[in-house]
């Protein structure tokens, strides 16, 4: 009996200590990820800023002209035109218009 | 049975041993209970650390949620003498990696101080190669730094934030106790190499981060009008220039720009003449401009018609022993031609029929002489003097643009009342605030101040705006595809060493929306101290022209009227 309550109590105070080393344990593992959480992040604010710089209109219009050799579209170059159909249930005529406007403009053009 | 003196033996050890206990209990005792307020107090001392944590700064975005400034955390270089071997190879290590010269790092490192800064909020980069370094005594840490990805973009409007994160212009003072991370403080347990270890609630939260706002300025409209505004200020070689894009049915500002432009990254070496947003904080003499509004007051009283005749007096007015000159001499006029033609003496008989209350009360209405309320600091009010203090010509002048100061976001939006069927909209530059989680905290929306004309009376001076752009001094605004409505001006500036109108210093200015049916852009462009031809129509109708056209084709808005096709030449 003696020896059961031995046995017991000894594994009740290393289940303690056992409980404690854990928790340290752990406590460090949390504060590793949460240093890697931080860089993680530090990274993606970084990637943020040079993605947004890289983005800048500025820039944009400078590569597509100096690069690639763009150029903002002369006097009306580009129109744009409103276009609802009117009525859904006649579909096909509103589609005919668009396509006698691009075929006009292709056909004149030539 | 044990015999005497192995009995002896073991009462000897039972003794030392309960002596030994009773003499652990004592200073347990003596440990726990006696010191245990003292010992607790150096205790915690030893494993924690109180800290304060502040949250990053905000981000700003523009409408259409691309970052426009947000805060990274840089590593900033530090030096501890004392732990220095060597200070001048230290020196010469760090100089190519943090760019200062290596005898001026080395007098620092020589200082007889514990801490010395060497380098604050570097590039990532830079402390990558610090690191790689790995010099004993020169240490780093990490400070949040406000980056502006877009560079000069928009820079002022959004203003700067200085060394300690806090705003010191534009949308970053105004909006900073949005904007400003939260500051925590919290204790950190520490082991015995002071690592941090176990959080006391692992439930527990790092500082917030400010909360985020989003502009109405769309950065693809803003990035046109400086482009077109900067080549225009070059061209003209002017003093500077500011354009000001506005939608008129909400009074959001899709772009505010002022030239010369700045790069808020580097603000420091700049002089704060730099920085200033001219679009709210300068006034001016409008000129022409003006006219606008007085025919919308005349127009609503009833005291003109698009046909009422005005008689031009041959280009010379006498009044109040002063001569009023026109550039286009004139006889019998319409109102509708008075406008077109831009006639300083027609605009100063229309003020005089309208009288000096009903001037007065029109340009009060319409918001002259008063803050607008938008949200950017440094606003004035410009200058509108009562009645009371008006001179003889004074009518006339103010009606003609004159012995009026005015801030071009003042001009632009009233010219927005008079595109959105009167209503004066008050201007707003920041649409929404979120807080770290994206959660909504406040919402910026469209607020009108009050009706200043009819939609009928603005319906017809549309009409008379548009006959400006077709057949009037504002011919170089016209958008092929769209009726454009506008007024030009063009204001003589006072010669500060005469002290009177100089006739070679200018502001030429455009003043206008599109399309005149439905606008979709306001828009006010105006050039200081033009060389050469200064004139509005000439100066600043032109980049009103080139700036609408993109903006409206970036916007999808669909032509108003027949247009000539450029490829075949053709009309749609």
């Amino acid at each position: 009996m003696k020896a059961v309550a031995f046995a017991a109590v000894t594994s009740l105070v290393l289940l303690f200590v056992w409980e404690r080393v854990d928790i340290v344990r752990i406590g460090y593992h949390i504060e590793r990820l949460k240093a890697q959480k931080v860089l993680l992040e530090r990274e993606r604010d970084e990637l943020q800023v040079k993605l947004s710089g890289l983005t800048a209109p500025e820039r944009i219009a400078r590569l597509a002209s100096d690069k690639l050799g763009m150029l903002q579209p002369e006097k009306g170059q580009v129109v744009v035109i409103n276009f609802e159909p009117e009525t859904p249930a006649n579909p096909v005529a509103a589609e005919g218009e668009i396509r006698i406007a691009k075929n006009m403009v292709t056909r004149r053009a030539r | 049975m044990a015999s005497p003196s192995f009995r002896g033996r073991r009462i000897l050890v039972a003794c030392g041993l309960s002596g030994a206990f009773i003499l652990v209990i004592v200073r347990l005792v003596n440990l726990q209970v006696m010191q245990s307020a003292e010992l607790t107090v150096k205790a915690d001392r030893q494993h924690q650390k109180n800290v304060t944590l502040e949250g990053a700064r905000g981000t700003i975005y523009d409408r259409n949620s691309k970052v426009l400034a947000m805060n990274m955390d840089v590593p900033s270089v530090f030096g501890v003498p004392a732990s220095l071997g060597n200070p001048g190879t230290a020196a010469r290590n760090l100089s190519p990696i943090l760019h200062v010269k290596a005898t001026e790092l080395e007098k620092k490192l020589k200082q007889e101080k514990h801490f010395v800064w060497l380098a604050r909020k570097l590039e990532p980069e830079q402390g990558r190669r610090l690191e790689r370094l790995g010099l004993d005594g020169v240490g780093v840490v990490m400070e949040g730094r406000r980056f502006y990805p877009k560079g000069p973009l928009l820079s002022h409007v959004l203003g700067f934030a200085g060394m300690d994160d806090r705003g010191l212009e534009g949308v970053e003072l105004r909006y900073e106790q949005y904007l400003r991370g939260e500051k925590r403080a919290v204790v950190l347990q520490r082991d015995a190499l002071g690592r941090a270890v176990f959080p006391k609630g692992l439930n527990e939260e790092g500082a917030a981060a400010g909360h985020s706002l989003t502009l109405t300025v769309d950065e693809v409209v803003q990035y046109i009008a400086e482009k077109e505004l900067d080549e225009a200020v070059t061209r003209s070689s002017a003093k500077s220039g500011t354009m000001i894009v506005m939608d008129p049915r909400t009074g959001a500002v899709l772009a505010m720009a002022v030239s010369p432009r700045f790069d808020p990254n580097t603000v420091g070496a700049l002089a704060p003449d730099r920085w200033r947003n001219r679009a709210l904080t300068d006034t001016y003499e409008p000129g022409s401009t003006m006219k606008a509004v007085i025919a919308a007051a005349a127009l609503e009283e009833k005291v003109m018609t698009p046909g009422s005749m005005i008689y031009g007096e041959n280009g010379q007015f006498a009044i109040a022993n002063t001569i009023i000159h026109d550039h286009e001499k004139a006889g019998w006029m319409t109102f509708a031609q008075m406008i077109q033609k831009s006639s300083n003496i027609g605009a100063a008989k229309v003020g005089m029929a309208l009288g000096e209350w009903r001037v007065f009360d029109y340009l009060k209405e319409f918001g002259f002489g008063d803050k607008s309320g938008i949200d950017l600091p440094g606003e004035t009010a410009g200058l509108l003097r009562g009645p009371r203090q008006w001179g003889k010509r004074s009518l006339a002048s103010i009606s003609m643009g004159q012995e009026v100061g005015v801030t071009p976001l003042q001009m632009v939006t009233a010219i927005s009342a008079i595109a959105n069927g009167g209503v004066l909209m008050k201007p707003y530059v920041v649409s929404e605030i979120r807080n770290g989680k994206g959660q909504l905290v406040a919402q910026n929306m469209p607020q009108a101040k009050r009706r200043v004309i009819s939609a009928d009376t603005a319906r017809t001076l549309t009409t008379l705006l548009e006959g400006v752009v077709t057949n009037g001094t504002g011919g170089k605004a016209a958008i092929p595809g769209f009726r454009v409505a506008g007024k030009t001006g063009t204001a003589q500036k006072v010669d500060p060493r005469t002290g009177k109108y100089s006739s070679t210093l200018l502001v030429g200015s455009f003043l206008g929306y599109v399309p005149a049916e439905d606008p979709r852009l306001a828009m006010i462009v105006v050039i200081d101290e033009p060389r050469g031809e200064g004139w509005g129509g000439v100066v600043a109708a032109p980049v009103f022209r080139r700036v609408g056209e993109q903006v409206l084709n970036y916007m999808g808005v669909a032509v108003d009227e027949p247009v000539k096709l450029a490829m075949a030449g053709l009309e749609s």
